[in-house]
């Protein structure tokens, strides 16, 4: 139900407006028009102070700091707590301290740890070299007393670096030992060791040779290659252990500081939404004007708080609403709990116009029966509802949990279509002697009844349909569309005399009147569709027998389940393992259950949005957002 | 072999209106995605767009039972 509207305009003395303006946040049941969007008003836009402006850059500031920081907590810890201190409210210097603190400590920590991981995968390199050489040096030279060299090179420089050797040892008179050693397909292992009071002389001449050296850090630059790859190893063993205390600490962080700061950023938006309707109202030197929408029976709600509070100094009235804003009035729905859920689907396609039918509750009573008839198994049913019923324990919103609450009512209506099938996991009801109410959809006999019945639903529905565009239409005074809907529904009744009398359902004199409607409905939507009517009425009225047709998926959907049913027994019951085939069986009825609920679902919502609104919805207009705390 | 052919034509019929649908809506899908991940509100114009080249098997299926029923 799409609740009515009043447009109220609040005039004041101007020292009252920063009050009004919290009490108007507190009532929380107003829309702010912003009065720089109101088309011909001689009224002058409110002008910030400074020192608003500047509350306005730091609150934006803020909130994209605690954005920032929820982001980084969100990445360790998964949950949507939001802490909400009852006391009293942290003002802004706190948070913004508390923001900047959190924000340090946080850079810190991450710095630090790019730090440790960047030398771990400098460590990785050393530690890979250094223990593909190590298993290469001679045990007499495992000695800190020893310098040593390293490389890595490719097997065709081993010649190049035996005559390096050899010159090596002449510079060194001797002292220089070098061993090569092949560590893979193309790669060689080079070690030189040296006195390491030679070590100045050596480097300086492999510098000049260009031998590109594995260079260990200055700590460990002087040890031998197993002292050093021991200490390298333990470098990294405490890299790894100071990286797991510093995700402990951010977890922590995290667990600590996540629901505040997700109950801060409500707090910096609360203040924003202030700020921002400040500079929706309007000024003069001593007055203030605010203009606004609100639900008709909060009005006189609204009138009292105002007076109470201001007595005559600030006062609201309702004023008409211009020609201009008439498609701008924001929509509110009002529903039973219930039909809540479907009321996100009909918005998930569009909010419904002010002046239309809310189709909500309409939804609600069609896409559950599409859903049962597609679905049809007595089994299934009641699975689906178990699932409904405990899922929705635990998932409250979103648009999850009005699935859920869809498939309550989808579940029930599939029990009762698979009681009127003989359904009950398939075939077992038959076999076990429970036969169907009306037809056994797995016999090919039923086929066209079937059929018969998707169109049936198709047809009434569709009608139902075009009867409400008619009315609808008729309130908008809009004859050409009223005309165009009769013009369809008369010539779909002429339609179906004809297809009674074609079926011999009817008695052969409906012929005429079937010819005589389907005729008079043709010209009325051909007249009401102007000078092209002649060419345009019979393409929407076949584009209109397409939409019936489409209500064949019902048929088409609940032969597939069906099938795959009965797959899922006659598999089953061929395995010579009882236990096996029982597994078999319960697998496949499994995925005919999801495949139940997923695709029904989509269908009955798109027989909704696509069949059934395209004759009497339009939507599009805005919905109502009052101007609420966030933080209470 | 009459019925054999009749079950052939049936079978294509749902083939390929099934094969024209699947098209459609990778296209249509493929799209439709990248756009939500854009605009989260359009979700309910999404559904609306895959989901109408889905007549086309429908029909293709209504096809397909009048040959076998008839």
């Amino acid at each position: 139900m799409i609740i009515e509207m009043s447009r109220v305009e609040i005039i004041g003395l101007k020292i009252f407006l920063d009050k009004t303006i919290q009490t108007l946040h507190d009532f929380g049941k107003i829309q702010v028009d912003d009065i720089r969007d109101i088309p011909d008003l001689m009224i002058q836009p409110f002008s910030p102070s400074e020192k608003m402006k500047r509350e306005r850059e730091e609150t934006d500031l803020r909130i994209a700091n605690i954005n920032g920081l929820i982001d980084t907590f969100s990445k360790t810890v998964k949950t949507k707590k939001i802490e909400e201190f009852h006391g009293e409210k942290l003002g802004s210097y706190q948070i913004t301290e508390n923001v900047a603190d959190i924000t340090n400590q946080i850079q810190y920590l991450n710095n630090r740890k790019k730090t440790l991981q960047d030398e771990l995968i400098t460590f990785s390199k050393y530690m890979e070299m250094l223990k593909i050489i190590t298993p290469f040096i001679p045990e007499d030279t495992k000695n800190s007393g020893n310098a040593t060299i390293r490389a890595l090179i490719h097997s065709s420089q081993t010649a190049t670096m035996t005559l390096l050797a050899n010159q090596l040892k002449l510079l060194t008179n001797g002292k220089f030992e070098m061993i090569t050693a092949k560590v893979g397909d193309e790669t060689s292992a080079v070690i030189g060791i040296f006195p390491l009071e030679l070590v100045a002389q050596v480097e300086g001449f492999m510098k000049d040779e260009k031998v590109t050296q594995l260079i260990l850090p200055e700590e460990y630059a002087y040890l031998s290659t197993e002292e050093a790859l021991i200490h390298i190893e333990d470098k990294a063993q405490m890299n790894h252990e100071e990286l797991d205390q510093i995700e402990d600490r951010m977890k922590r962080m995290a667990e600590e500081w996540l629901p505040k700061l997700r109950f801060w950023l409500l707090i910096c938006k609360d203040r924003i939404d202030e700020l921002e309707t400040f500079q929706k109202s309007g000024e003069t030197d001593y007055t203030f004007t605010i203009f606004g929408w609100i639900p008709n029976e909060d009005y006189k709600n609204l009138e009292e708080i105002l007076s109470s509070k201001f007595s005559n100094k600030v006062s609201v009235r309702k004023i008409d609403i211009p020609k201009q804003l008439r498609g701008k009035i924001p929509v509110k729905t009002k529903n039973i709990n219930m039909v809540e859920p479907y009321e996100h689907f009909v918005k998930m396609r569009a909010t419904p116009n002010y002046s239309d039918i809310d189709p909500s509750f309409l939804v609600a009573i069609f896409m559950p029966i599409f859903f049962g008839m597609m679905a049809g198994d007595v089994g299934y049913g009641l699975v689906m509802l178990l699932i409904a019923l405990f899922a929705g324990k635990k998932v409250k919103e979103g648009l999850l949990s009005d699935i859920l609450k869809f498939l309550k009512f989808g579940a029930i209506w599939t029990m009762f279509f698979g009681v009127l099938f003989g359904e009950y996991f398939g075939s077992l009801g038959e076999m076990v002697g429970i036969p169907p109410i009306w037809i056994s959809r797995s016999e090919s006999t039923s086929i066209f009844p079937l059929l018969i019945m998707a169109v049936s639903v198709g047809v009434g529905h569709i009608l139902f349909g075009l009867l409400l565009g008619a009315w609808n239409a008729f309130l908008h005074k809009s004859r050409n569309h009223m005309f165009e809907r009769i013009g369809l529904f008369i010539g779909v009744v002429g339609l179906m005399f004809l297809v009674g009398t074609m079926t011999k359902s009817l008695p052969g004199g409906f012929k005429i009147v079937g010819w005589v409607t389907l005729a008079v409905g043709l010209v009325t939507l051909s007249v009401s569709l102007g000078v092209s009517g002649i060419f345009l009425g019979p393409i929407e009225f076949v584009g209109l027998l397409g939409s019936i047709l489409s209500y064949l998926r019902i048929a088409a959907l609940g032969l597939a389940s069906v099938f795959l049913a009965e797959v899922a027994n006659e598999l089953g019951g061929t395995i010579p393992s009882l236990i096996l085939g029982l597994l078999i069986a319960v697998l496949i009825h499994v995925l005919n259950i999801a495949m139940g609920i997923l695709s029904p679902t989509i269908q009955s919502l798109r027989l909704q949005y696509v069949e059934f609104f395209r004759r009497f919805f339009q939507g599009g207009q805005s919905p109502f957002t009052p101007f609420k705390r966030r933080v209470k | 072999m009459e019925q054999a052919i009749i079950a052939v034509a049936a079978a294509f019929s749902i083939g390929i209106t099934a094969m024209a649908t699947s098209m459609a809506q990778r296209a249509i899908g493929s799209a439709g995605v990248g756009a939500l991940a854009e605009k989260p509100e359009l979700v309910g114009s999404i559904i609306i767009l895959v989901a109408i080249p889905e007549t086309l098997v429908i029909l293709g299926f209504a096809v397909a039972a009048i040959m076998l029923i008839g």
